[in-house]
């Protein structure tokens, strides 16, 4: 008797498989990067951009094939629906870890994206999303000549596992979505360019308030940017003394903020430690007092830190977090009409203190 | 045997993230929920340590069993009935949002329906074993799950996304005063002890309740994980869109040399076993206070022959979990809920504190 019935559970288990929707792999087509631009029709204001892997039993430099869909439609959810029927497989967005958006819908208004990459389950958080200038799908069109697999040339170059510029800051999807709705944290986003057919440069950075992009950082800037915001070893700086070019290279860097009144101002009072080794500088400074060498650098560092906070302050957005600071320390109602008085005109003041440990392997 | 205590209580406060505690918590982060957390702590430190030096004056005996010692027979069938509607709801609702869950993360194309069923025969099977059987399969499918838990709890804590601004942003709003729904929702992190109105009955007549100590400490440590990491992790304010808050925070975290990469469907695979354990212990417990209403009722913890009455008992359940599928949704899921853990705030201060007169009385009576 139960036998009978063990058995016959597991038959009706077995039957139950059956109804599950599972496709397999070889019907399905992997989107590696999703393009969203900003069409010229106004009836389509969407173009979307798929670039498909193509599956290829060769895995070697170079042999990476990718099949481009695009589309224009009224909105994003109905474009993807719609490109289904452009294609022969699934399309499966469990492997989409790159969004670009493009440089133009970037600037008019970028939340309605924001929403519909929050609401779709397949969409994960930790993919990468940055701008793509001029657009994206001139660059989803980019076959770069090292790729091995789809759509791994941009992955690698936000992840730590190829490439660490201290150029690019890598922004993700939960990230990102967490910026463009807090109070006091602003949103920010690598630019992607591309110089020629076969590669990306990513080396700028964009800022953008809730609705759209504000100010676009220089290089430089989006380097300085990246050692004040995330402590970004691996990188350089560039300075000056007794009209010699000095360039360092970092190898720790920590830096720490704090908002309160100095002198009856409102200041934000940066400091930021680093150790340095030189990379290029005059023979001989080894001999050297190293000291005054160091007071110029930070004297230097400051300079260009100002500069750089200064600029973001008046592109009134807050990508480092001055104002969730100053939420957190001062509990109170009213503290974010307080803030959004204070930030444009509060002052700022850095402390720079580098430590020079050596001149690399010369004198 | 203390450990078999605090399997209990670990796999209540792990489930929580199951039953909307999280999502409950953090609607009210502004008006309430961080007093709210203090006072749940405070109520369920109390409550662990009144049932269980209520219930070491019974050593193994079970709820229903010293309920009759000194009430009628009706009342305690009564309330034996209403308990178990608690129990099988509780676990009813766990079972029914994951069956969503699966649909919502795993396989769309799937019919929820038939999820529910797949999961419901699995944990009907395994609620109709014995009290025993029941109790080692809760101790198995902790140890397997638990590490698993405390590393991606440990994960996100220590990662660099977290945002301790934000944290303290939500800490500061502790003046506000607490909410009943708030209150209910942070003290059900511990309310693993009530289990010990069944399993109590494992105990072994010289049994003492060790390390008290540790129950409001790991309470307290998983309700604040619970209700803060979220929060830095998606912000002040974004926080507060999302309805799977901790499915989302697990998928904002990578394992970049881990088999997989996205934490996301190791968090849900462990949730499962979780959810199947939690659902197993549940409705074993609501089957056996049901069947302390018959009076010919004996209570045997390892029987070697599984009574039909098992089959007939869970069969009503897992139909009626299928039911209650057919009848809500998310939304209608999630409101019940919340007033289902303000009904089971009082209905267990009402037993914790009638088990423990009783426990007094016994004491000077004897």
């Amino acid at each position: 008797m139960r036998l009978y019935i063990r058995i016959f559970l597991a038959l009706f288990a077995v039957c139950l498989l059956g109804g599950c929707g599972f496709k397999d792999i070889d019907k399905r087509f992997f989107v590696v990067a999703l393009g969203i631009d900003q069409s010229d029709n106004e009836k389509k204001p969407y173009r979307l951009t798929l670039q498909l892997a193509v599956p290829s039993p060769k895995i070697e430099p170079g042999a990476s094939k990718t099949q481009i869909e695009s589309i224009d439609s009224q909105s994003i959810a109905e474009g993807v629906r719609m490109l289904k029927a452009y294609v022969d497989k699934e399309l499966d967005f469990g492997h989409c870890k790159v969004f670009l958006i493009g440089e133009k819908l970037a600037r008019t208004d970028y939340q309605n994206l924001l929403q519909w990459m929050s609401r779709r389950r397949d969409i994960q958080s930790v993919a990468d999303i940055a701008i793509g200038k001029p657009d994206a799908e001139s660059l989803l069109q980019v076959q770069p000549l090292s790729e091995r697999y789809p759509g791994n040339t941009l992955f690698l170059s936000f992840g730590a596992d190829g490439t660490e510029s201290s150029y690019t800051y890598v922004e993700s999807v939960s990230d990102f979505s967490r910026r463009a709705s807090e109070k006091g944290l602003d949103p920010l986003m690598p630019v992607i360019y591309k110089d020629n057919k076969e590669s990306f440069i990513i080396n700028r950075t964009a800022l953008l308030n809730k609705k759209r992009v504000k100010l676009v950082l220089s290089s430089t800037e989006s380097q300085l940017f990246n050692q004040l915001a995330n402590d970004f070893t691996k990188s350089s700086m560039h300075g000056m003394f007794e009209g010699m070019d000095l360039v360092v290279a970092i190898t720790a860097i920590h830096s720490n903020f704090r908002i309160g009144k100095q002198n009856g101002e409102d200041t934000i009072t940066m400091n930021i430690k680093m150790r340095v080794v030189f990379e290029e500088a005059p023979k001989g400074l080894y001999d050297e007092q190293w000291r005054p060498i160091e007071i110029s650098l930070n004297q230097e560092y400051a300079k260009s830190c100002i500069a750089l906070l200064k600029k973001i302050q008046k592109a009134n957005v807050d990508p480092i977090g001055f104002g969730l600071r100053y939420r957190a320390n001062h509990p109170g109602k009213d503290v974010w009409k307080e803030w959004k008085s204070i930030y444009p005109n509060i002052a700022f003041k850095v402390n720079a203190d580098i430590r020079i440990e050596g001149t690399g392997l010369i004198k | 045997m203390n450990r078999y205590v605090f399997y209990n209580f670990m796999l209540v406060s792990f489930i929580n993230l199951m039953l909307y505690v999280p999502h409950i918590l953090i609607q009210y982060r502004y008006t309430g929920a961080v007093s709210s957390i203090v006072i749940g702590i405070l109520i369920g430190t109390i409550l662990v340590y009144l049932y269980t030096s209520a219930m070491a004056r019974f050593p193994g005996k079970g709820l229903p069993e010293i309920l009759k010692l000194y009430s009628p027979k009706w009342l305690v069938s009564i309330m034996m009935f209403f308990l178990a509607i608690m129990w099988w709801f509780a676990t009813t609702v766990v079972v029914v949002a994951y069956a969503v869950l699966i649909n919502r993360f795993f396989n769309p194309d799937a019919n929820t329906i038939v999820i529910l069923i797949m999961l419901v025969l699995a944990c009907g099977y395994a609620a109709t074993r014995s009290t025993l059987s029941v109790m080692f399969v809760v101790e198995i499918g902790l140890i397997i799950n638990a590490p698993i838990i405390l590393f991606v709890l440990f994960k996100a804590v220590r990662s660099t996304q977290l945002s301790w601004d934000a944290i303290r942003i939500v800490a500061n709003y502790v003046t506000a005063m607490p909410t009943l729904s708030c209150i209910a929702a942070a003290s059900f992190i511990f309310t693993g002890y009530i289990n010990l109105s069944l399993f109590n009955r494992l105990l072994p007549p010289n049994f003492r309740f060790k390390f008290r100590f540790v129950y409001p400490l790991f309470g307290a440590m998983i309700l604040l994980i619970t209700f803060f990491v979220p929060i830095g992790f998606h912000g002040t304010e974004g926080v507060a869109q999302y309805i799977y808050v901790w499915s989302l925070t697990a998928d904002s975290l990578l394992m970049q040399y881990g088999f997989i990469e996205r934490v996301l469907f190791l968090f849900l695979l462990v949730y499962l076993n979780l959810t199947l354990v939690y659902t197993m212990s549940g409705w074993h417990q609501a089957m056996e206070f049901v069947k302390s209403c018959i009076p010919s009722y004996k209570p045997e913890i390892d029987s070697p022959k599984t009574p039909l009455s098992n089959y007939v008992i869970v069969g009503i359940f897992a139909l009626l979990s299928v039911l209650y599928l057919v009848m809500t949704n998310e939304k209608i899921n999630m409101m019940i809920t919340s007033y289902w853990l303000i009904v089971r705030l009082f209905v267990e201060i009402f037993i914790v504190i009638w088990v423990f007169v009783l426990s007094r009385k016994g004491a000077k009576a004897a």
